[in-house]
This record gives C-alpha cells, sequence and structure tokens, in this order.
C-alpha cells in the first residue's frame, strides 16, 4: 500500500461548454485522469467543479454541504445505472407512434460502507424509488491497524443483483476492498458492483481497479491531493 | 468563429416578429361627456378579445407646479388645452408599443394633479384604444392610428354628463365645474376638439346609443385582427421553411441516449406505465435536464480552503439564475428546478396555441422583477413541437431586456423542424433537448403529468 506519492499537480485548465474559446472560460482544478477501462470519471463540466467547490469550501455550511452533495451524488448514480443492463422493448405512444425504446432488466440494491457511505443513500432513493439498501460496517482494528468487519446486514437475495456500493471519500479503499470481498463471500459476482464515490485518490483507485478489474468504479473526482495528505 | 458558419451568416436576415409587434391603434377624440369611454368600453366588449387596450390619455396630464396646482383647486386651470398633455410621452410610448417593447403607462392622481411614482407596464397588446378629447390632435399620433373616431353629443348633453361625473366620481362642487365648463372646456372645444372632426375616419353622433357605428367599427377591428393572425401563421410557416435547410448548431444539445435515459423515456411514452411512476421518471429525466441547462450559466475561477487546510481551485457560479415556465407544460418541469435550485425565483408566461389557426397567443405574463440583470434565465416547457410558443416566449424575454445569450431554453421532447426554426431566428441561445420527437407531435406530457 505504500504508494509512491506522485507530486504532479492535479490538472488545472479552463472549465466550460465547448462552444466557448479557451481563453474564455474560467480556469479550475479538474479531476487527474486514470487510464483504467473500468473507472468512470463524470464529465467535468462547470457545474460539476462548482459543485465540488462548495463541498469542499470549509465555510458551507452543513445544510448547504448535504444539499450540495447530494446533486453530485444524483449525478453519480444516473451515471452507475447506465452500467446496467436494458433489454429493448417497443412501445406505442399515447399519440399512437411506435417508439423503439429498452426497459430496465436486473434487480438492483444499495450497500453503503458505515456512516460515510449512509450520506448517500438519499442521492440513491432521488433516483430509485423503494430500491433496497443493505448496510456494512467496517473498522480499523486497534491491535492491527487493519480494516476489520464489524458488522454487515445485507438482503438476502443479494447474489442475484446488481451492488451499487456507497462510500463518498476513497483514499486508500481499505474499507471498500474489504466491503467488495464481503459481497463477493455472499456470492455476487465481481461484474456486478459498482462503486460509486465522490472523491478518490489516484493511486488508490488504481490498486482497486486492478485487484477487481471486472468491477466498476465511478466517481466524480480523481484528486491528487488526498494521495498527499494520506 | 461565428461568421465562418454558414448557418449564422444566414440568420441575419431571418426575423421573427410576434403579432404585437404590428398593433392597431384606434384614436378616439370627443368633447368631454360625449361618451368616448362608454364607447371604448362597448368595442371592447363586443371584441371580447383579451389584448385589446384602453389608453386612457389622462394617464399622460403633466404633473402641475405648485401654482398650477393651486390653479386647478380653484377650477382655474385648463385642462383641455394640448399644453396640459404630455403629447412628447404619449408617442414615444406609442412607439414604443409599435416596436412590440413593453412601455410604462403614467399613473395620473386626480387627487394631487401629479404622477405617481408607480407604474402600469403594457406589453404585447395588439389593439390600443386612445381615448382622449385631443387624441386626434398630434399629428404625430394620427399618423400611427389605424382607424380615426370622433364621437359627438349635443353640447347640453355633454355638460349635463360632465357635472353627474364629476360631482359623483371625483368630489367636485357644481358651481366650480360650471366656471371651469365655460372658462375652460367650451372655448378649447371650439378651437381644439371640434377641429379634429374633420381628419376623423367614422363620426359616432349621440355615442353609446349609436349601435351602427359601434358595430361597424367592431367590424373593422376584427377585420384586421383576422389579417395579422394570417400573416403571422404565414410568417411562422416562412421561418419554418427557411429553417428546414439547416443543421442543427452547436448551440443544440440533444441529452444523449443513454440506456437510462432510453428507458426512462419508455416508460414515460408507454400509455400502461401508471401515473405514479409517470411522474417520478419524468421528474428524474427533468432533473437530468436541468443539470445540464446550468452548465450554460457563467462561473469563475475561486480559490476556496478546504477543512484539511488545502486550498483549492474551483468554480463559483455568478449572477442570479432565474426560470421562466411557459404555461402550463412548463410547469412539469418546475419539481425538477427546484431540486436543483431550491429558492430559484420562477416566472410564468401562458402562451396558448389556438387550434383553429395554429397561431400561439400571449395571454399571460408575469417575469422575475431586474430578470435583464439575470445571468441565467431557463425558460421551460415540457414539449415543443412547431416551436411557435417558444418562439414566442424567447421574443417576450428579449423585449423585456434579457439578452439572447443569457436564456437556456430547456424542453423534454421537441420536434426537429421547429428546433431549427428556434435556432434559427434566435441563434445565440442555448436549447437543451431530451428528446427529438415526431414532427407535429400534439402536446400530451402535461396532460399525462397532471392527470387531467
Amino acid at each position: 500500500m505504500a504508494s509512491k506519492p506522485e507530486s504532479a499537480p492535479s490538472p488545472a485548465q479552463g472549465v466550460g461548454p465547448l462552444y466557448r474559446p479557451d481563453g474564455e472560460k474560467p480556469t479550475a482544478t479538474v479531476s487527474k485522469e486514470v487510464s483504467f477501462d473500468n473507472v468512470h470519471v463524470l464529465p467535468q463540466t462547470p457545474q460539476l467543479i462548482a459543485l465540488l467547490t462548495m463541498i469542499r469550501d470549509k465555510r458551507t455550511s452543513r445544510a448547504d454541504f448535504i444539499f450540495y452533495s447530494n446533486r453530485i451524488i444524483r449525478l453519480l448514480v444516473e451515471e452507475g445505472l447506465n452500467h446496467l443492463p436494458v433489454v429493448e422493448q417497443s412501445v406505442t405512444t399515447p399519440v399512437g407512434t411506435a417508439y423503439l425504446g429498452v426497459k430496465f432488466e436486473g434487480k438492483i440494491c444499495g450497500v453503503s460502507i458505515m456512516r460515510a457511505g449512509e450520506a448517500m443513500e438519499q442521492g440513491l432513493r432521488d433516483c430509485c424509488r423503494s430500491v433496497r439498501i443493505g448496510k456494512i460496517l467496517i473498522q480499523r482494528d486497534e491491535e492491527t491497524c487493519m480494516p476489520k468487519l464489524f458488522y454487515d446486514k445485507l438482503p438476502t437475495d443479494i447474489a442475484d443483483r446488481w451492488v451499487l456500493l456507497l462510500d463518498p471519500m476513497f483514499a486508500t479503499g481499505g474499507s471498500a476492498t474489504l466491503a467488495v470481498e464481503v459481497l463477493k463471500e455472499r456470492g455476487v459476482p465481481e461484474h456486478r458492483i459498482l462503486f460509486l464515490n465522490l472523491i478518490a485518490s489516484p493511486s488508490g483507485v488504481a490498486e482497486f481497479a486492478e485487484r477487481f478489474p471486472k468491477l466498476r468504479v465511478v466517481t466524480s473526482f480523481i484528486d491528487q491531493g488526498l494521495d498527499e495528505k494520506k | 468563429m461565428e461568421s465562418i458558419s454558414p448557418f449564422y451568416s444566414m440568420s441575419t436576415e431571418v426575423r421573427y416578429s410576434p403579432p404585437w409587434q404590428d398593433l392597431s391603434i384606434i384614436g378616439i377624440a370627443g368633447s368631454s361627456g360625449s361618451g368616448k369611454t362608454s364607447v371604448a368600453m362597448e368595442i371592447v366588449r363586443s371584441l371580447n378579445l383579451p389584448w385589446v387596450v384602453i389608453l386612457v390619455m389622462d394617464s399622460f396630464y403633466k404633473t402641475l407646479s405648485p401654482e398650477e396646482h393651486h390653479r386647478a383647486h380653484a377650477n382655474d386651470y385648463d385642462f383641455d388645452c394640448p399644453d396640459s398633455i404630455d403629447f412628447d410621452l404619449l408617442v414615444s410610448t406609442l412607439r414604443d408599443l409599435k416596436k412590440g417593447k413593453k412601455a410604462s403607462i403614467p399613473v395620473y392622481s386626480f387627487a394631487d394633479h401629479q404622477r405617481q411614482p408607480q407604474t402600469t407596464t403594457l406589453y404585447s397588446p395588439r389593439v390600443i384604444i386612445l381615448e382622449g378629447i385631443l387624441a386626434l390632435h398630434d399629428p404625430r399620433i394620427v399618423e400611427m392610428l389605424d382607424v380615426k373616431i370622433f364621437v359627438e353629443a349635443d353640447m347640453d348633453v355633454c355638460l349635463g354628463r360632465r357635472i353627474l361625473r364629476d360631482v359623483r366620481e371625483r368630489g367636485r362642487d357644481i358651481e366650480g365645474i360650471v366656471k371651469q365648463w365655460f372658462d375652460y372646456v367650451k372655448p378649447s372645444y371650439t378651437r381644439f376638439v371640434e377641429p379634429q372632426r374633420s381628419i376623423s375616419d367614422i363620426i359616432v353622433p349621440r355615442g353609446i346609443q349609436n349601435k351602427t357605428a359601434i358595430d361597424m367599427v367592431v367590424k373593422h377591428i376584427q377585420r384586421k385582427l383576422q389579417e395579422k393572425s394570417e400573416s403571422h401563421t404565414e410568417e411562422l410557416h416562412r421561418l419554418g421553411l427557411i429553417a428546414a435547410k439547416v443543421d442543427l448548431p452547436s448551440n443544440v444539445h440533444v441529452l444523449p441516449s443513454t440506456p437510462q435515459f432510453v428507458g426512462m423515456n419508455t416508460i414515460l411514452q408507454n400509455p400502461e406505465s401508471e401515473q405514479e411512476d409517470f411522474v417520478f421518471y419524468f421528474d428524474r429525466l427533468a432533473s437530468i435536464l436541468i443539470e445540464r441547462a446550468l452548465d450554460m450559466t457563467s462561473y469563475v475561477s475561486t480559490k476556496v480552503e478546504t477543512p484539511q487546510g488545502n486550498e483549492y481551485l474551483g468554480l463559483h457560479p455568478t449572477g442570479e439564475v432565474s426560470a421562466v415556465a411557459i404555461l402550463r407544460g412548463g410547469s412539469c418541469l418546475e419539481t425538477a428546478l427546484k431540486r436543483s435550485i431550491p429558492d430559484c425565483i420562477t416566472g410564468r408566461v401562458l402562451i396558448q396555441t389556438n387550434e383553429s389557426n395554429e397561431e400561439p397567443e400571449l395571454h399571460y405574463l408575469k417575469l422575475p422583477p431586474r430578470i435583464e440583470e439575470h445571468s441565467t434565465v431557463i425558460l421551460m416547457d415540457s414539449q415543443m413541437s412547431s416551436g411557435s410558443a417558444a418562439l414566442m416566449a424567447v421574443r417576450v424575454l428579449l423585449d423585456h431586456g434579457v439578452s439572447q445569450d443569457r436564456i437556456v431554453f430547456v424542453t423534454c421532447a421537441a420536434g426537429e423542424r421547429g428546433l431549427k426554426r428556434l435556432v434559427a431566428v434566435f441563434p445565440k441561445i442555448h436549447v437543451i433537448v431530451g428528446r427529438i420527437e415526431e414532427e407535429g407531435e400534439p402536446r400530451w406530457i402535461e396532460k399525462r403529468y397532471f392527470g387531467c
């Protein structure tokens, strides 16, 4: 886990709509890029950066923090859900024309890594009503300094479901790694796990993505700073 | 960069003029007490349309100086001569309205003989009835009038009516009224009012009792309106033909067909979906549209300190974002809007499409105050087919001082021809579209969403 701290600064670039020339876009630090097929970073739109700025600002009030993080979480969930399977479905619209659409396939459930992950449940419920949500409590063992599973409560049929694993901060990834191990033990195939995350560290996410190549990570920002401040 | 694009260079010729840019003004002059107001009211009643406005010239009386004010109270001030009226302001107001802009009409208090600080806003009428003893006096106004009417009545009848009105409604005493009449009203009639008779198109003797004359006027106005409505519909059609030749430009953002997005659209378009599901998935889909619209707002770089003491170079939105819903479809998007901006100031325009000739009609308007200063105005409609309601709504915003590049039009579904027409006329607005729909699709989303 002793990662080589890369000291390259996070990229700062003009953020804004494509039609606007670069010089007219305001500059902001955007997510670091990583080259893993199974790591998906949300498009770094000015709006997303502004939301991230709100939740990072220490002057932001708790109510605002909750509101703005919920908005990012909804974007994450929307992106994450796109990785779920669909089947073609044709419907006749109210105006009598045929529309070739799709139908959502597969049952899902959320699993939040306590307690930070629970903050993401509201955002998940905003997009998926009456979704089942399991819990996993992982804490650092005082003696071994290794993450340890303290408690879990998961749907009994979790092996048949797609799992949206929720944890907003991802630094070393110790808890998330253990949580994935727990899910796999319960019979959830790796490819049916989607890890939804707000801010991740580059080295942590790299290691995680290599360790579980079939699992998919959806994050809004990969931050150099998290490595340096371990 | 814009000038290279064939789309932009072409667009300079494409213009949309809303029906109220072709305003008809009818002037009604006549002696005090001759029944001008009654005739004007009768015309409005017979037309039975929402866009006919009576503009009373009394609103344009000049504010009196303290000395004049004193004289006015002693019935020694001439309110009947042309000097007492601010014709310059009246002319510029009418010119603004003719151009389709909004105008502020002064409010005049007869008690204080003063203009009040507040004004009445007048916007988008198709017919104005300008009523006042000297409505046909100023040649600059006469030039703008479509119909010139002179109402006539026996002078004894006029005096009788004036006494009744001023005693009942304005609390004056009879002696003063009679003094005013013989000192000012009657001489002014001979000098200024009566000469207008010769330039009028229609002279209405016996005022309100003259049903035949009023009927004639009403028929004439109706014919004018019919012509205007036809040319408006034709113009909308012409714009559609021009626009059909171009591709969708880069300021039109059609949301990518991700599996979830298509899935939600499938649920929405499936008549078998439960009402509850329809509302839920509509709100969810609309939230994505609204979040996308907010990418079009303006941001500045900002440095913040994180709770861990790190510095982060981020963005901060600047200025106020407000929204305007095109009723009633646009109000479907309000739940989604409030999810992202809970305290968003939201204005409304009610535009309905006349089913017989497909002409959009502006019925109601309530915009946020100082909307022209807002950094972004999100204009919302659930669906856009021909785009004529959207054209009209954008025009309304422009007339209220909002610049094109600050307008983001958001709609869940739109016809391609309508979209092209909209951006051909307003090339700088941003458009967020959920899905391209069949041409000429009727408005069904709002019915489904509201359940009626």
